[in-house]
């Protein structure tokens, strides 16, 4: 019966209640929506490093995180596999030989990590694949076709095997692209001219563009002028089974471009076979296995199992392998939770506002009331009841409105490329898909719940102090 | 000059001109083998040199002793500057140590180390180390003569083949028809550019051989910088043991 | 009579309606001033901690050592340039480094390591090494000891999982042992003197270093023991040395910890082959705020002789500034939202405040006033509520913030841990008052212009005959 009557009351002032549920509508959407944008930023960098860089979970032998060394390969690989093939939630199993070595060319040498794969088995747990610049390589294609390798991007500008030229036709292209008639007749002087790194390229800019221009242009003809040759050879050396140096001539299968660009620079994907015959380890040799599962939160607890199975191993999940990571979307999660907490402080404070109006200027009502013998206890309930709906209406229809405009900019992304230089370097996209759990939406009701339960209180109790005689009295 | 069976490389040719001139048919290949097994073929030697660094702001000269045996083993004594005096280096096929008798201690140089040049130098970590052929990992064409210093040389192209571990694509030398000394050598990277010009000069006879006294290696990106290396004395066929390479040597050779 | 001076009657006249709106000004005005003090507190503590611990806000390199920080790329700090920089006022102390590479070697293990001459008196001013020297250390036999003593069984336990590890913090080692700040008292006196770790310092002209804890662990070293280190010098001389290690210290990043090596600055450039040349040299300042170090740069740059140039900390630290400018705009946005609740509940009592003086309004159109005229009493009105409400909401949130200035919020458990891990004391502080107090003024004040528009437009288009009626 009180929650008819209060929901009826509520609709007598439309207007008043109206405002007072947009604004609820509108702080909870604002809350919601920015909360899943965060969540949706940090998922990515967090899919990003784990299928770019370290992977879900990692096992190799006890002592080899400690130095790397060579000889600790994996006993009875093939039981191995097996045993995590059958475990549940994994969908994705490569195993790896890991080499240190130096790449060179006729520039420079720099010491790289080297990882034996098998291409095909790789891309089910790492996506570098997917990775590779347009028109650098095609990722191992071509079987038959041995000693090819995956560099990153800044590995093969550190070398000097990356070009950028200023020919006719990126002058002209660059015309297309609206640059400026003054901009391109500098570049002309540049014509022909050969630069085998970024940094020689970007010096050469400086000295001709101001530094607003350079600003301004400088990506577009960076991209533009920049080209690579596929199947770019390079040698690797590194030491052999015997402690012999060995050294092979490689061809470049791509470059791939991620964001982690330590990583970019010194990891070199090349075919397991090309690296057992090379160093003379024998076949199935294996220091590391990377496993993928369904999602990153399954984990930490696959890991668990696993390290049960094979207790000879060492299995670390990627919260282990790298704690910021998981660090970062835990405290991410909570500071979020403060924010959320002071939109709904700040509601609330509306919502009080509102409902000490309306029991003031119910006075003689409510007067009226309590003289013909409403209980006390039925009249602050009342009260409570008309916030709780107030906050409730407009809670449920922020939230219906956050799933929607969610649900639709989550399959298109949110495009933010004027942030982009700050994100990039941090390794965040700048391309986001908002993200929000159903758990979260219980908890944000159950909030928005007692956020009018809480705001009701003082009203109800001044509805409660007025004494009925004098409320009927008063106006 | 690469692939060097002394540390530093070094060229040390010898003049056995009958036995290369008698029943050899002078293809490309075979004017570029026998050049090359001048040095390669050459079973020891000992040696007095002096290499002098040279960039934009500075100079250094670093003077040194140096005993090889075939390509595969070398011991260098530095004499000079007083800085640098006393520190042995020692290559075991591609392994390379350190002596510093300022802190007594015995290291492995790891390849890493040598990224940046012997001793600040042009020379890198591949020549010193790399064991390539250059009449294995090439394919060799005449492609004319020219003159350098009064003396007529073959011009010879080389390519890299496809699988031959070599950092250089192309090499050009010129190498003198009379005593097969490498006058010139020009190196290219995978496209066809000049990275790196090697010349030979001051060509004098010393035990009996003829070779150049002085190599210039000259970066083709940094035109400013430059290195120099003197051969003052060389005695070539000494008797030295495998044994002599040894870390214990290291520390008592004088 | 003057309608500012009615429009202030007015406000009293209906105390409960003015006070409730001024009271949802106020709130939004508090609540804003809070978040922000957070906000601009927390990336303030971050980025400060690690230039403070670092490279400081201003420092004076060769113009090529940024872009290839090679030894070569050093310059002589002479008497000279010393003097054209200690002109300026600003400037307490200048602080002198040597840093490059080498080799460091212990039996058959060999490690690229990270040498840092560093003036072993001065280098506190800039970063805090003192502090991060080891002080206690969980060695076999110190947990044997400690077993044996009465500490609490639960702490007992926890021993063995940090067998071995050091730590230059007493308030870390007291986390990793689970042991809270009612039972520290009690327990921590006995566990600091059987886990203390006697530590020493290096001193100009000894051959003595210090080595990061990590590095140590790997090289198999102790205090005592013997550093070989070797390196390209100057010019392509070899740099190789002896080091008595001096002391341990133990560096919030383990990349870096597990590689670094201090030098006095004076032996470094022995090692070097490099006397009297220097890396860069870092000016101690008093004022660091922005405009000052942007004066302080464009002036000594002009007098210092070429190849040098002066740098700031966000040229120094680029990642640092860009991680710093997206943390920035992702918190403004969350103000931005903060503010738009806010508005819709301003705006809210607005119109509801409107819609129930109507009649009033009607009436005093009726009797005669001009439109105008109640517009102008109506917006006096508002904003006089407005300023109330801002000037309600900074004199309580004065007050908390700086409060919490002395008081941060302290941060617990595993995020405390890791930020101590980064070297930077775990809390939440509130950025003492500042500039930003009077942008969120603004910004309310301009949320409350916007509103007034609502009232001011009804009473144009009020058409007496409805007013009247209601």
């Amino acid at each position: 019966m009180i929650f008819r009557t209060a929901w009826k009351n509520v609709w007598r002032n439309r207007v008043r209640s109206l405002v007072v549920i947009t604004s609820v509508i509108v702080g909870v959407f604002a809350g919601v929506f920015s909360i899943a944008l965060m969540n949706g930023l940090i998922a990515q960098r967090v899919n990003d490093a784990l299928n770019e860089e370290i992977s879900y979970i990692q096992i190799t032998c006890k002592e080899f995180r400690i130095n790397y060394d060579p000889k600790l390969i994996i006993d009875n690989p093939e039981e191995t596999i097996s045993t995590i093939k059958l475990t549940e939630g994994v969908t994705g199993i490569s195993e790896r030989i890991l080499i240190t070595g130096m790449a060179n060319t006729a520039y420079k040498s720099t010491g790289v990590q080297i990882v034996g794969i098998d291409p095909d088995e790789e891309q089910k747990v790492l996506n570098l694949f997917s990775k590779i610049i347009p028109g650098t390589g095609d990722y191992f294609a071509g079987e038959s076709e041995s000693n090819l390798a995956l560099i990153g991007e800044d590995l093969a500008n550190e070398l000097n095997i990356v070009r950028y030229s200023l020919d006719s036709a990126v002058l002209l292209s660059l015309k297309g692209k609206g640059l400026p008639d003054q901009v391109i007749d500098k570049l002309v002087r540049l014509k022909g001219k050969r630069f085998t790194n970024e940094k020689q390229f970007i010096k050469e800019m400086d000295d001709l563009f101001a530094g607003a221009e350079s600003k301004k242009y400088g990506p577009v003809i960076r991209k533009e002028a920049w080209s690579f040759r596929r199947g770019t050879k390079f040698i690797l050396t590194f030491i052999d089974k015997d402690n012999n140096q060995v050294g092979a001539a490689f061809r470049v299968t791509g470059l791939y471009d991620i964001s982690n660009s330590v990583f970019e620079k010194s990891t070199v994907f090349v075919k397991s076979s090309d690296l057992e015959m090379l160093t003379g380890l024998s076949k199935s040799s294996f220091h590391e296995i990377v496993v993928k599962t369904d999602q990153p939160d399954q984990a930490e607890s696959i890991a668990n199992t696993l390290a049960v199975k094979l207790p000879d191993l060492e299995v670390l999940s990627w919260k282990k392998l790298q704690p910021e990571l998981a660090m970062m979307t835990d405290m991410v999660q909570q500071f979020y939770l403060i924010f959320g907490m002071i939109i709904l402080a700040a509601l609330a404070f509306g919502i009080v506002n509102t409902m000490l109006m309306v029991v003031l200027e119910r006075t003689r009502e409510l007067g009226m009331l309590t003289a013909i013998g409403m209980n006390k206890k039925k009249v602050f309930s009342m009260i409570m009841l008309e916030s709780v709906f107030l906050s409730l209406t407009g809670g449920i229809a922020g939230m219906i409105i956050s799933i929607i405009v969610i649900r639709i900019t989550a399959n298109t992304g949110i495009n933010l490329s004027q942030y982009a230089e700050g994100f990039n370097a941090l390794g965040y996209s700048a391309l986001v898909y908002p993200k929000i759990t159903a758990g979260f939406f219980g908890i944000t009701t159950v909030l928005i719940i007692i956020t009018g339960v809480i705001s009701s209180i003082y009203p109800a109790m001044k509805a409660l102090k007025l004494n009925p005689v004098e409320a009927i009295r008063a106006e | 000059m690469k692939g060097s069976a002394f540390f530093p490389v070094l060229i040390i040719l010898t003049g056995m001109n009958n036995m290369i001139t008698s029943g050899q048919s002078l293809t490309a290949s075979n004017i570029v083998k026998i050049a090359d097994e001048k040095f390669n073929g050459e079973k020891s030697s000992i040696s007095v040199m002096s290499m002098t660094i040279i960039r934009p702001s500075w100079q250094r000269t670093v003077e040194f002793k140096n005993w090889s045996l075939g390509n595969k083993y070398a011991l260098t004594l530095i004499t000079a500057p007083a800085k640098d005096r006393d520190q042995t280096f020692l290559k075991r096929e591609t392994e390379m140590w350190s002596w510093n008798p300022a802190i007594s201690r015995l290291i492995k140089l790891p390849p890493s180390m040598m990224s940046q040049g012997w001793m600040g130098s042009d020379y890198t970590n591949d020549d010193l180390l790399r064991e390539s052929s250059v009449v294995n990992d090439y394919t060799h064409e005449v492609i004319g003569e020219e003159s350098i210093e009064n003396r007529l040389c073959y011009k010879i192209k080389m390519i890299a083949r496809e699988d031959a571990a070599v950092v250089w694509g192309k090499q050009i030398r010129w190498i003198d028809k009379k005593d097969f000394l490498i006058l010139r050598a020009e190196l290219y990277d995978q496209e066809g550019f000049l990275v790196r010009t090697e010349i030979g000069s001051d060509i004098k006879i010393m035990d009996g051989r003829t070779i150049p006294g002085r190599i210039e290696l000259l970066p083709e990106e940094e035109p400013e910088n430059k290195t120099v290396l003197y051969i003052q004395e060389i005695k070539f066929n000494v008797t030295i043991d495998e044994s002599f390479f040894s870390q214990q040597n290291m520390k008592n050779i004088r | 009579m003057k309608n500012h001076k009615i429009a202030w009657r007015n406000l009293w006249r209906n105390k409960r309606r003015t006070l409730i709106t001024a009271a949802s000004v106020f709130f939004a005005v508090f609540f804003a001033l809070l978040m922000r003090s957070l906000q601009l507190g927390s990336y303030d503590h971050m980025f400060r901690n690690v230039i403070e611990s670092y490279t400081g806000y201003i420092q004076i390199q060769n113009e090529e050592f940024k872009d290839d920080p090679t030894v070569d790329n050093t310059f002589e700090f002479t008497s000279e340039i010393r003097q054209i920089l200690l002109k300026d006022k600003n400037v307490t102390e200048l602080i002198p480094r040597f840093e490059s590479f080498a080799l460091a070697s212990s039996g058959a293990l060999t490690k690229g390591v990270l040498v840092m001459g560093i003036e072993p008196g001065k280098e506190a001013l800039l970063s805090n090494i003192n502090e991060r020297l080891v002080s206690y250390r969980l060695s076999v036999k110190v947990i044997d000891s400690l077993k044996r003593s009465n500490l609490p069984e639960e702490v007992k336990s926890r021993l063995t999982l940090f067998k071995d590890e050091s730590y230059s913090s007493e308030s870390i080692l007291q986390m990793d042992l689970g042991i809270n700040d009612k039972e520290a008292p009690g327990i921590m006196p006995v566990i600091k003197r059987i886990a203390s770790f006697s530590n020493g310092y290096i001193s100009p002209g000894k051959e003595e270093a210090l080595i990061g804890d990590r590095l140590a662990k790997y090289l198999k070293l102790n205090i005592g023991d013997t550093l070989v280190m070797i390196g390209q010098g100057y010019h392509g001389t070899t740099a190789a040395s002896k080091f008595r290690i001096a002391g341990i210290v133990r560096l919030p990043t383990p990349d870096i910890d597990n590689k670094i090596v201090y030098l006095p600055v004076d032996i470094c450039q022995s090692f070097y082959n490099a006397p009297g040349m220097l890396t860069s040299v870092a000016l101690s300042i008093k004022e660091n705020s922005d405009n000052k170090i942007k004066r302080m740069i464009a002036s000594l740059d002009k007098e210092v002789p070429p190849p040098l140039r002066l740098l700031d900390w966000r040229e120094m630290n680029e990642l640092l500034m860009n991680q710093m400018d997206a943390d920035n705009k992702s918190g403004g946005i969350m103000v931005g939202i903060l503010y738009m609740v806010i508005a819709f509940g301003i705006f809210g009592t607005v119109l509801m405040m409107t819609i129930e003086r109507r009649r009033e309004f009607g009436v005093l159109i009726a009797l005669g006033m001009q439109k105008s005229k109640l517009a102008i009493i109506v917006s006096f009105e508002m904003f006089y509520i407005g300023f109330l409400g801002i000037l309600s909401g900074i004199i309580v949130a004065a007050p908390s913030i700086i409060v919490g200035q002395y008081n941060p919020i302290r941060l617990s458990g595993q995020y405390a841990k890791i930020y101590e891990s980064y070297g930077m004391e775990p809390v939440m502080p509130f950025m003492p008052i500042n500039y930003y107090f009077l942008w969120q003024s603004v910004i309310v004040a301009v949320i409350i212009g916007i509103a007034i528009i609502y009232p001011v437009r009804k009473i144009y288009k009020m058409k007496l005959v409805n007013a009247l009626k209601a």
